[in-house]
């Protein structure tokens, strides 16, 4: 049986080790955040982060997440808290600035490649603390298995937001 | 339950009538009950049977509760525009003088809880939604109950906030209902499960838009945090106690009929099942994983009739125009097609011919489709899925089973948007899922892989046009002529039914059955802008879906409306034509089309976008302008489109580099008077999303087929824009109030960037790209030619 750390928790997974995390995570685990895009790494709608980087969960299987830790998008408020050190009850009322930003921006149009979006901002707000337009592109297009696409056009949005989230995250997301 | 009937009373056409309510047990939840003998007779009465909401109530439409909130409810899903969670929130708060916080509350969609069908399209486009007109009634009613209770005139009385003042006292709307049922009833006309739904009929008066206090703020969308917290429920989410996965076993090409199905392996996949009716194959297992796997290996044993039917997309455009039947069909005119214009085009100084090419494309949602479908025992049948027309596909699926819409029950939630796929009723899985599921005996879920989704589902029209434009001596248009050249653009047949040899509604044909938009006649959708033009002819051809009548399945290439469907077609050769006319006339572009436009509103987008993108007044090509050299030449290009009550005109400026054919756009600069802006924000996010799917479109998107099928298959085989590749882009909004309405703002951008970028490549290089799209191989054969 494979073991994954899920935003903070420790999970047990009945699954067969070559299922693919993405429908471990959102039909054994419920955490629905990554969405089934392309089951091809083509387009980012399934990311999470694993151990901190940016993966595609439609093809990676299960047993590549043994014993690691993965964040989805349930998971981003958590991660945000813990880096900041809030207390528990502070933690529950708190989303990661760059879930604030994206609200803030008014970002996503259906949405639905949303997930693998905020999941990139992520990771690279981590590594970046203020990255220019340039940084943002080349993230989103070039820095993975292939660029996160969004059929809806919500790219500018996503530029904005990501630069109010550096913003908020420098400000420790007040 | 006592009621105590007072004497009915007109207002604006509605009937009001008011009933004491007396119930122990304290404050009612209530809406606006039932009344009304005459709309027994209405004939909107035959087609509202089987939903559990009278569109004629307006409590179907809108509820005021005590406590002060209020609910609406609209059949219109939402697909990302954000219309029905800001837009109409706003909408419905202001002709009631309400807060927007108080509608706490949107239903839409679900069939069981929505009144009034249509599809997710055309949200504000004809200016009065059916929703402003139920809460202008509303309004009315809530006037006249609280003149009552006041004892003031109903013309002393003023509304803040829901709360109603007169002659020295106040009762708000929570009171005037509480305990109470209030009964109102509204006009509606129009069939539940046709396309456009039903409508609401009369004229209510409508508020002063001088007097508007919540329309033309930026409110925020509330599934937006929702969706980005991720405590949506999606679509793609919805499990069911004993629910299947399934994955589909399609047919090997777009005429193949079943042979034979393939075996599955039960020691490696214990639990799974095959399922076949007709030529459709699904198998169901209960993990998703498991699903996949033996789907795969049916699949690959699975043995299909062969078939070669399609003329593959190299022929496309050869075979459109040599093989093609475009005498069966009615050929078309537009309303502002003139007699004569023969005599014109023979006193032209200078003549412009060109003819335009416009490929397939896919609607590409970033999730292919998907539903839950869960066919109880009883006959009775839910479908849980993300759909443009929710009424439509009850009557769809409906058909298909034998059944009545009683029985059939569709429940919306979020997806992924996928641009007017769906606004006739499916998507794709939704048949199937209740096919798989009626067999099965359990609720299944059905997920198309992606190639699927490219290659089972509907594609954008396939279209080109023949242009003439005739100029004088002064460069002046004097006769225009364009011939627009379309295959049916709507196929609403749900794919699996058809492959599983189930009842569907005819495929396009050249006489549609009465009241249905399903065929081969190819509209003019265009209007013509440019009035100062005294002959003009604009004419539609149609003709059937390649390969349709030839294929043993009766599927071929089906086509669908695609987000400003037809009017792209017919814009881009026109507004291209128009541009290549202006520098044969020698004249800037922008200035050429105000002098051949007559209304203010053309005109005021054409200067809004001209001073946006700090356009130089000179005609093209650029003094510049080279079609040579390994270095980036530079170039603008302006379009312009009235649609659904909304003026648009964009520019794009460009670089290429003749020597690869590579465009990048680096400016994009666009209008929008839409008259009343009701919500700046929303509506700049949408604007900006149509300009990166726009400019998508005409750099990139090409579905391709062989002579068997479609041949796209993924985001490699066919790519849509990146971030890296997007310009800057500069949304104007032109506010205008005193026209008096709404027009549609969610839908059109995308369609104004092509004509726009191969102007400007043009302007860049000289040379005239009449073709979408504007590939890199493509750019640089034209550029070497």
């Amino acid at each position: 049986m494979i073991s994954i750390i899920v935003n903070g928790s420790r999970r047990e997974i009945q699954a067969p080790e070559d299922t693919p995390l993405l429908y471990v995570l959102r039909n054994d685990l419920h955490l629905t955040g990554p969405q089934f895009g392309c089951g091809m790494m083509q387009c980012g709608a399934c990311s999470v982060l694993l151990e901190g980087k940016e993966i595609r969960s439609c093809l990676t299987p299960v047993s590549a997440a043994a014993n690691k830790e993965v964040t989805t998008l349930e998971g981003l408020p958590g991660r945000w808290a813990k880096q900041q050190g809030l207390s528990t009850a502070d933690a529950a009322k708190t989303l990661h600035p760059v879930q604030q930003a994206w609200i803030a921006e008014q970002t996503p149009l259906c949405g639905f490649c949303q997930n693998g979006m905020m999941i990139k901002a992520t990771e690279l707000l981590e590594r970046v603390e203020k990255p220019t337009i340039a940084q943002i592109k080349d993230a989103f297009t070039t820095s993975g298995p292939s660029a996160h696409l969004c059929r809806c056009g919500s790219y500018t949005a996503i530029i904005e937001a990501v630069q109010h989230a550096a913003t908020l995250m420098a400000k420790g997301g007040k | 339950m006592a009621t105590l009937s007072e004497r009915p009373a007109k207002v604006f056409g509605a009937t009001l009538t008011r009933r004491q309510f007396v119930k122990a047990g304290g404050a009612l939840v209530v809406g606006f009950g039932l009344v009304g003998a005459d709309v027994w007779n209405h004939p909107a009465r035959a087609a509202v049977s089987g939903n559990s909401l009278d569109p004629t109530l307006p409590g179907s439409w809108i509820e005021i509760h005590p406590d002060n909130t209020i609910l609406i409810r609209t059949g219109k899903s939402d697909f990302g525009q954000s219309t029905t969670f800001t837009a109409y929130r706003q909408i419905v708060a202001e002709e009631l003088s309400a807060s927007f916080e108080a509608i706490t509350t949107v239903v839409s969609g679900d069939t069981d809880r929505t009144p009034d069908g249509s599809g997710a399209f055309d949200f504000l486009g004809r200016g009065t939604p059916n929703i402003r007109k139920a809460a202008a009634y509303v309004y009315q009613a809530l006037l006249d109950l609280a003149s009552r209770r006041l004892g003031v005139p109903k013309s002393e009385l003023s509304v803040k906030d829901g709360l109603i003042s007169g002659g020295g006292k106040k009762v708000s709307y929570g009171d005037l209902v509480k305990g109470q049922q209030l009964s109102l009833t509204i006009p509606v006309k129009g069939s539940l499960t046709s396309i456009m739904g039903l409508t609401v009929d009369g004229n209510p008066p409508m508020k002063p838009v001088s007097q508007y206090s919540v329309i033309g703020k930026s409110f925020r969308n509330s599934v937006t945090t929702s969706k980005v917290s991720a405590r949506e429920t999606w679509a793609t989410d919805v499990r069911l106690p004993g629910m299947l996965h399934a994955r589909m076993v399609h047919p090997k090409t777009l005429g193949s009929t079943l042979i034979s199905v393939g075996p599955v392996d039960k020691a490696q996949f214990p639990n799974a099942q095959v399922i076949v009716k007709g030529s459709l194959v699904g198998v169901v297992a209960p993990t998703e994983w498991e699903a996949i796997r033996a789907a795969e290996q049916v699949a690959s044993g699975t043995k299909w009739t062969d078939w070669k039917g399609l003329p593959g997309n190299a022929n496309l455009f050869q075979h459109l125009r040599a093989d093609a039947d475009w005498k069966s069909t009615p050929v078309m005119k537009s309303d502002k097609t003139t007699d004569e214009v023969e005599p014109a085009f023979a006193k032209a100084a200078k003549k412009l011919s060109a003819s335009y090419e416009f490929p397939f494309m896919k609607h590409a949602p970033i999730g292919p489709t998907m539903a839950v479908a869960d066919v109880h025992p009883d006959g009775m049948v839910h479908i849980y899925t993300h759909n443009q027309n929710p009424q439509a596909l009850r009557g769809e699926i409906a058909h298909m089973l034998g059944t009545t819409i009683d029985n059939v029950v569709v429940h919306i939630y979020p997806g992924a948007g996928h641009y007017g796929r769906s606004n006739g009723g499916n998507a794709g899985a939704e048949d199937e899922a209740v096919i798989l599921s009626q067999a099965a005996g359990h609720p299944v879920r059905v997920q198309w892989m992606r190639p699927e989704d490219f290659q089972w589902s509907t594609q954008s029209a396939a279209a080109f046009s023949d242009v003439e434009i005739g100029l004088d001596a002064n460069g002046r248009i004097i006769a225009y002529q364009i011939d627009h050249y379309m295959p049916a653009m709507q196929d609403d047949r749900p794919v699996g039914a058809i492959i599983a040899g189930l009842p569907t509604m005819a495929a396009p044909d050249v006489n549609p059955p009465p009241g249905s938009i399903i065929s081969t006649v190819n509209g003019l959708s265009d209007p013509w802008i440019y009035d100062g033009v005294a002959n003009l002819v604009e004419q539609g051809h149609g003709t059937f879906q390649i390969g349709q009548k030839a294929s043993p399945l009766a599927i071929g290439i089906r086509d669908h409306s695609m987000r400003t469907p037809g009017q792209f077609q017919q814009n881009y050769p026109r507004e291209l034509a128009i541009s290549e006319a202006a520098a044969l006339a020698g004249a800037d572009a922008i200035q050429f089309r105000i002098d051949h436009a007559k209304e203010d509103r053309v005109i005021g987008v054409l200067k809004a976008v001209r001073e946006a993108s700090a356009w130089d007044t000179r005609p093209s090509p650029h003094s510049n302008a080279s079609s040579t050299g390994s270095t980036p030449v530079r170039g603008r290009g302006v379009s312009v489109m009235l649609r659904s009550g909304t003026y648009w005109a964009c520019v794009c400026q460009i670089a290429v580099t003749p020597s690869t054919g590579v465009i990048a756009v680096e400016k994009y600069a666009i209008a929008v008077d839409p008259g009343i802006v009701i919500n700046p924000m929303q509506l700049k996010r949408q604007v900006e999303g149509g300009a990166v799917m726009g400019i998508s479109q005409a750099l990139l998107e090409e579905a391709t087929f062989d002579e068997s099928g479609i041949t796209s298959r993924d985001w490699l085989t066919y790519p849509i824009l990146k971030m890296n590749q997007i310009p800057e882009i500069k949304v104007v909004l032109l506010h205008r109030p005193e026209v008096g309405a709404y027009g549609g703002g969610s839908e059109a951008a995308n369609a104004l960037a092509a004509p726009a970028i191969a102007a400007a490549l043009f302007d860049a290089t000289g040379k005239n790209a009449r073709r979408l799209p504007l590939k890199p191989a493509y750019v640089q054969e034209l550029l070497r030619g």
